[in-house]
């Protein structure tokens, strides 16, 4: 598994983001930045990217994180790895991912609280219609909120 | 006392809007909206492509999608800097028109990774989200074919993509030398700290396994393919970008 027609970010898409577009215009965050970071084939491989996205924040004194994953199976096992690795270092994380019916965490752990699935079709399923299972200005919104949330009840 | 809000840069984005598509003598772009296509520049796209048996470009009107298409591997804005690099000065994009670069190879493997949209096109594509057209838009549709065996192997659409790209830079040649003062919108945005506020990081989980499950930064023009490099060939590595070096079209989807 990977990226299916219905979930994958096209290049139109990372142009028009609306995750982004939603948190650098919320002036009650200060948005540090995006961190883009890939998935690769080798498990170790998967833990060591993951880690290493977790420790920036760390070092840039992030108070929360909101991560977005392209795809779902296969690179649920960094996305959850890297949530981990954000709980442990007490940074509060909300996210955005396809699940739907077919696509649950392959891998689970108690840091995927504040995953929003972002599903759009009827039926939960991974189409090959390009774009239904994107995500989209009220997913952002539902997941910065609830990281504000998260934020405050773990008085970050 | 509050701090105030700090600005770091800024980026301007100014739109112009297509309402025509037709096909022309040359590809270009004219101040009242009418997008030029000359189908004759496909023998030059090709020419230093071996690896593409060949390509094919349609005009797609707004609401005309009732027809059989091949695997969608991308949607594409014609957008150019004009002025500074990605993240900062000027850039010039289209609005009402986007660029569907599809894929197959000859014996018919069509360039998708798992799962493919190839099928009539109102039924492979939901409109209106951020990543693909309105129902409003106009879409060029350019199709390659590829040698037999290359549908699924990283050179083969790779190739399609960098064939794509040149295809757009003619357009971009065009759109950098249009006046800004016609544009149709304007978009300021400033890369800002706001202190005391809570310090948010985005985190972009993006593709790095392989053909059609890749994702390229850092090209030259925005949303471009040339002078860019693969997530792959980083190691998969955690990038970090300024939200303006995002927002201006630092990541082009390979996939």
């Amino acid at each position: 598994m990977g990226i299916g027609p219905s979930t994958k970010e096209t290049t139109l898409h990372h142009f028009r983001d609306p995750l982004l577009n939603v948190v650098s215009s919320d002036e009650e965050l200060d948005l540090l930045g995006v961190l883009v970071v890939g998935t690769p084939d080798d498990n170790a491989d998967k833990i060591l990217v993951g880690t290493r996205a977790a420790v920036m924040a760390e070092c840039m004194r992030a108070d929360g994180v909101i991560i977005s994953s392209d795809g779902w199976g296969n690179s649920d096992v960094d996305y959850a790895n890297t949530c981990e690795q954000l709980g442990t270092r007490n940074i509060p994380v909300t996210g955005l991912k396809f699940s739907g019916q077919n696509g649950g965490f392959v891998v689970v752990n108690k840091y995927l609280s504040g995953i929003r699935d972002i599903n759009k079709n009827a039926e939960g399923l991974e189409s090959c219609v390009v774009g239904e299972n994107n995500a989209v200005e009220l997913d952002a919104r539902a997941v910065t909120a609830m990281l504000k949330l998260k934020m405050r009840r773990e008085g970050a | 006392m509050e701090e105030k809000e700090k600005q770091l840069r800024r980026l301007v984005i100014k739109a112009f809007h297509v309402n025509n598509v037709q096909e022309g003598e040359e590809n270009n772009i004219t101040p009242d909206g009418v997008l030029s296509v000359d189908k004759s520049l496909i023998e030059g796209l090709m020419k230093d492509e071996p690896l593409i048996e060949s390509i094919d470009i349609k005009i797609i009107e707004p609401g005309k999608h009732d027809f059989w298409t091949n695997t969608i591997m991308d949607i594409i804005p014609v957008s150019a800097k004009v002025l500074g690099k990605l993240g900062e000065g000027i850039t010039h994009t289209l609005t009402g028109v986007y660029v569907m670069l599809t894929g197959v190879d000859t014996v018919g493997k069509q360039t998708h990774e798992f799962g493919s949209s190839e099928g009539i096109l109102k039924e492979q594509l939901y409109l209106n989200r951020a990543g693909t057209p309105s129902d409003e838009d106009y879409i060029i549709s350019f199709d390659v074919t590829l040698k037999a065996g290359m549908g699924q192997e990283r050179p083969g659409p790779m190739a399609a993509h960098r064939a794509c790209d040149r295809f757009i830079q003619t357009y971009r040649d065009k759109l950098k030398k249009m006046k800004g003062d016609l544009c149709t919108e304007r978009h300021e945005y400033y890369d800002v700290v706001r202190p005391g506020k809570k310090k948010v990081l985005i985190i972009k989980q993006v593709a790095g396994q392989g053909a059609m499950y890749d994702t390229w930064l850092f090209p030259q023009e925005s949303s471009g393919v040339e002078g860019g490099r693969s997530i792959i060939d980083m190691g998969n590595m955690p990038v970090l970008l300024t939200p303006n070096e995002y927002r201006d079209g630092i990541i082009r989807s390979m996939q």
